[in-house]
């Protein structure tokens, strides 16, 4: 894994978009430094490494002694592994070794993550960053001027040049360095320092800022430049480490190594905030494959860390940035048209940041500085986040189009909605069927679309999922926005027409007064206190003031988020709330919003989500958020301790085996170009055929009545019953079941 | 390698432990990669089984008697069902065979059907034997398996046996939800690690 990885950023690492992704937080040192003393290392490697008969013992007792940092590579007794032998001046134990690992084309330390292609880069970062070694490498001043010295002289240097502080080389006057003291006034090793006062980009942990604010950016680092190596080395960064050494990486060298000239050429175009010199460190987790959550990770960072002092260090990445906008190289240009895309102020129109799986939302008040560097980091991320926004645009263009193909099948989709209401026969819920089938008509129809296929192949190598949802996120607005409205007026027509709304006003009043338990909750679990439920007041009412289903479904688990929240805040630690205490709690939270709303926006996502995103986290919530308008809407005393009637949950399952019919459809299409085309049809044919959601609750409730007389009677003669009989209403392979048979085959279901 | 989602349902009495067998079963594996869910009600976990990745989205239902009739919405679509009792509750255990029968007659078709009998480590307290729940498992060809939550026992027991009992996925793919990971493994990483 971590093989992979490495290998990875370096074969990526000369990218031209590296650049931008790069976080080049170095400072004002020349790079032709850098280079000196990768290339200063490795002409002399004989020195720092020198081989057979040299090993740990010699290593050992050539270094004891020397000042802090001075080390040798030797190989290892046992493997073919080197040793990285290191004096750290300590009376215990003088040397220490750290076996330096061989995977694939990477070097990395054993109990580090940090892998390098080389060794030289490895020894490089080290002499910058202690990571896990107990002090940074020292390398003696006179090889960074080695590329200067005659070529003849540089085989002569062995270890004890090495090693001898005082060896003088004629090329550089240089004071040799002594423990800590080393003067290197035009190198200053501070790659790993960002300061905010040179502009250098920051990656913020927005935790961070939660919990302290955003004063400390303002503070600039006393003198963040030219900083002698020697304090450099000598800060012992375990107790700063929260802010100062984790998370860093070293990219790649090669990268400033090779490509030192597009870097340049980069820094022109890229972020205004950039700093002058790029360096191959950036800011990056520790490692894929670590176990440890990184979010968590910098959440305990940044709280036990104090203010943090300057120069500024800062933290980790959410994972999520990167996670959900999985880019190949070819789309990572310069991103020119998305500068701010993640910046505050230019989230979409609609409330929170949209399609929350990709973007941490910064919910809490920034000051306008924190807003810049937000802007600037979106500029760096800008090629990442882009496609949706690039996506919504152009089909937002296509739809405007005169003439153009998609306009016209918009307008048309359009104006048959908002005519739909009056037709005579039509339910509300065949008018949303319909609207679900013409959304997906019309993203078959984008993804015919050169100028949209130009888009999504450059997004690359992405799964259909995710493309769909983008297209589906980019359709809502040119197709859902000017109809939703309508929709709301129909669907919320038909439940009153159905009785739905009435009897959840009804049961409302019965149940609202009931306890947590009282609705079958578990003790020990909390409900919202009132400010808790202005808040999920509010996330309802944009719950709804959102065209999007999507969006919607988003809201709905910020909520169900809040309210596992107010389950926690009491409760014991450890506490595992699962839907046992989550659903009646949901339904305790429900008795106190506004049901008739709720149950229109949940009868609109239902119908219109996407069928391919009813199985995830969203459509759990969705489906618990129904059930429980369901078990409200439903609720009859009598039945107390009894089941919901059977006819309630065949309508249930009625819809359900409909929205399964359909999401199978187009999960099962391989071929999508071909295939795809060919759902629709078959959709509607299914569609037409199938009775609608309301029509079955109306079924349902006609039934109710009926029901309970059979309740009545199976309680009486309940002892000795045989197991109960089952209708067979949800046989997948007979979808057109009759109603006849519906109800005939109606009794009850399990106990 | 191919990612398929697989949805699976826990089903059972209140108190017998569902949610946290679930749990057991993910946070032992917390993927820093995985956005973590908002609660114990859905969460999800992605193992590697042979040459495929499962990743197995656990729906959570409601046991409490007064909403099991909510429960096919939940069992909907699920490619297995985890049906939990209590070893100290014969009660629990009765509950699991209605929910068997529920599930034979309303369930998908090709369900795959695991038993798990909770808190074996309570064994002093045990009211339903080991063998007769075996019986009972292999007479509807159900996986079985005692866990304890508590004591991490066979958790992830069910999970293999579950993968394992998968149909394959079809050459033409369609006997599944799935879908290919078309990205190489390098950009799949990549995306991962990068800076």
């Amino acid at each position: 894994m971590m093989m992979k990885e490495s290998k990875d950023e370096f074969t990526t690492s000369g990218d031209r978009q590296n650049a931008g992704r790069t976080v080049p937080n170095g400072v004002s040192r020349d790079q032709t430094k850098t280079l000196s003393l990768l290339q200063g290392l490795r002409l002399c490697q004989d020195a720092w490494a020198p081989k057979s008969p040299w090993d740990s013992h010699g290593a050992h007792a050539a270094l004891w002694g020397r000042p802090s940092g001075s080390f040798l590579v030797v190989q290892g007794s046992l493997s073919q592994d080197q040793l990285l032998c290191v004096s750290v001046a300590d009376s215990g134990e003088p040397v220490k070794e750290f076996p330096i690992i061989t995977t694939g084309t990477a070097l990395q330390l054993t109990t580090s993550h940090l892998a390098f292609p080389d060794l030289f880069q490895l020894l490089h970062f080290y002499t910058l960053s202690r990571d896990v070694l107990p002090v940074c490498l020292l390398v003696p001043s006179w090889v960074y001027t080695l590329i200067n010295l005659p070529d003849h002289l540089v085989p002569l240097l062995g270890p004890k040049t090495w090693l001898c502080p005082s060896s003088d080389l004629q090329a550089n006057s240089m004071t040799s360095e002594t423990q800590g003291t080393a003067e290197m006034p035009d190198t200053v090793l501070c790659t790993i320092q960002v300061t905010a006062a040179n502009g250098a980009l920051c990656f913020i942990n927005p935790l961070y800022l939660q919990e302290h604010g955003d004063d400390w950016l303002a503070h600039s680092p006393a003198s963040p430049v030219n900083r002698p190596i020697g304090l450099r080395r000598d800060r012992r960064l375990s107790t700063t480490r929260a802010w100062e050494g984790r998370g860093l990486k070293l990219r790649s060298s090669t990268l400033a190594e090779d490509n030192s000239s597009s870097l340049d050429h980069d820094k022109g175009s890229s972020s205004p905030v950039s700093p002058s010199t790029p360096e191959g460190v950036v800011l990056r987790r520790a490692s894929g494959t670590s176990k440890e959550d990184p979010l968590k990770r910098a959440s305990t960072d940044s709280l036990q860390s104090p203010l943090p002092q300057s120069p500024h260090r800062v933290s980790w990445i959410e994972d999520k940035i990167w996670l959900n906008s999985p880019l190949p190289s070819s789309l990572l240009q310069p991103p020119c048209l998305e500068l701010d895309s993640l910046s505050v102020s230019s989230m979409e129109e609609e409330f929170e940041p949209a399609s929350s799986p990709s973007l941490p939302s910064p919910r809490f008040q920034l000051a306008d500085k924190m807003k810049n560097r937000l802007s600037a980091v979106g500029q760096a991320l800008g090629g990442l986040v882009s496609p949706q926004r690039r996506l919504s645009k152009r089909v937002q263009e296509m739809a405007e189009r005169r003439a153009g193909a998609f306009a016209e099948a918009v307008r048309g989709f359009v104006e048959d909605t908002l005519a739909g209401g009056a037709a005579p026969g039509g339910t509300c819920t065949e008018m949303l069927q319909d609207v679900r089938s013409a959304l997906t008509n019309l993203r078959e129809m984008l993804f015919d679309c050169p100028e949209i296929q130009s888009i999504t192949d450059s997004v690359g190598d992405i799964p259909d999922f995710e493309l769909d949802a983008m297209l589906e996120l980019a359709l809502h607005k040119v197709a859902l926005k000017p109809v939703y409205t309508h929709l709301y007026v129909c669907l919320k027509t038909a439940r009153r027409d159905d009785g739905t709304l009435q009897r959840l006003e009804a049961n409302k009043s019965t149940l609202e007064n009931r306890s947590l338990e009282e609705l079958e909750g578990a003790a020990g679990a909390g409900v919202p206190d009132s400010s808790m439920m202005d808040k999920i007041q509010h996330r309802w009412t944009t719950m709804h003031e959102a065209y999007s289903p999507s969006k919607k479904v988003d809201t709905l688990l910020k909520v169900c988020k809040n309210i596992y929240h107010s389950m926690n805040a009491n409760a014991k630690p450890g506490t595992v709330f699962g839907a046992d205490d989550f659903l009646p709690c949901l339904t305790w939270v429900l008795l106190r919003s506004d049901l008739a709303i709720l149950q229109v926006d949940t009868d609109y996502m239902m119908e219109l989500l996407d069928p391919m995103q009813l199985q995830g986290e969203g459509g759990y919530y969705l489906t618990s958020l129904y059930a429980a308008l369901f078990y409200i809407s439903s609720f009859q005393p009598r039945l107390a301790k009894r089941q919901l009637s059977a006819e309630a949950h065949q309508s249930l399952s009625q819809w359900h085996r409909r929205r399964t019919l359909h999401g199978n459809q187009s999960r099962h299409s391989q071929n999508r170009r071909t295939i795809r085309r060919h759902g629709p049809l078959a959709e509607d044919g299914n569609s037409s055929k199938e009775s609608s959601l309301s029509d079955r609750l109306q079924e349902a409730l006609q039934g109710l009545e009926a029901e309970l007389e059979a309740v009545k009677e199976e309680e009486e003669g309940r002892a000795g019953r045989e197991q109960a009989q089952v209708p067979e209403t949800l046989d997948l392979t007979c979808p057109e079941r009759t109603d006849g048979e519906r109800t005939t085959g109606n009794h009850r279901i399990l106990n | 390698m191919s990612l398929r989602e697989l949805k699976v349902c826990l089903l059972g009495d209140t108190g017998v432990g569902k949610s946290s067998i679930v749990w057991r079963f993910v946070e032992d594996s917390f993927d820093p990669n995985i956005n973590p869910t908002i609660g114990a009600s859905f969460m999800t976990k992605t193992v590697q089984y042979q040459n495929e990745l499962h990743k197995f989205l656990i729906w959570d239902t409601a046991g409490q008697e007064r909403f099991r009739a909510l429960a096919p919405m939940y069992y909907r679509g699920s490619a297995a069902a985890i049906i939990v009792y209590d070893i100290t509750k014969e009660e629990s255990f009765q509950t699991l065979k209605n929910w068997v029968k529920e599930l034979r007659q309303h369930g998908p078709p090709n369900i795959v059907v695991a038993i798990a009998g909770n808190k074996c480590d309570l064994s002093d307290a045990r009211e339903v034997s080991e063998k007769d729940a075996k019986d009972y498992a292999d007479s509807i060809h159900a996986i079985f398996v005692e866990t304890s939550a508590k004591n991490a026992i066979n958790i992830n027991e069910v999970f293999i046996q579950i993968s394992q009992r998968i149909p394959v996925i079809d050459a033409d793919g369609s006997a599944v939800k799935g879908f290919k990971l078309r990205r190489q493994p390098s950009e799949s990483t990549r995306e991962r690690t990068c800076c």
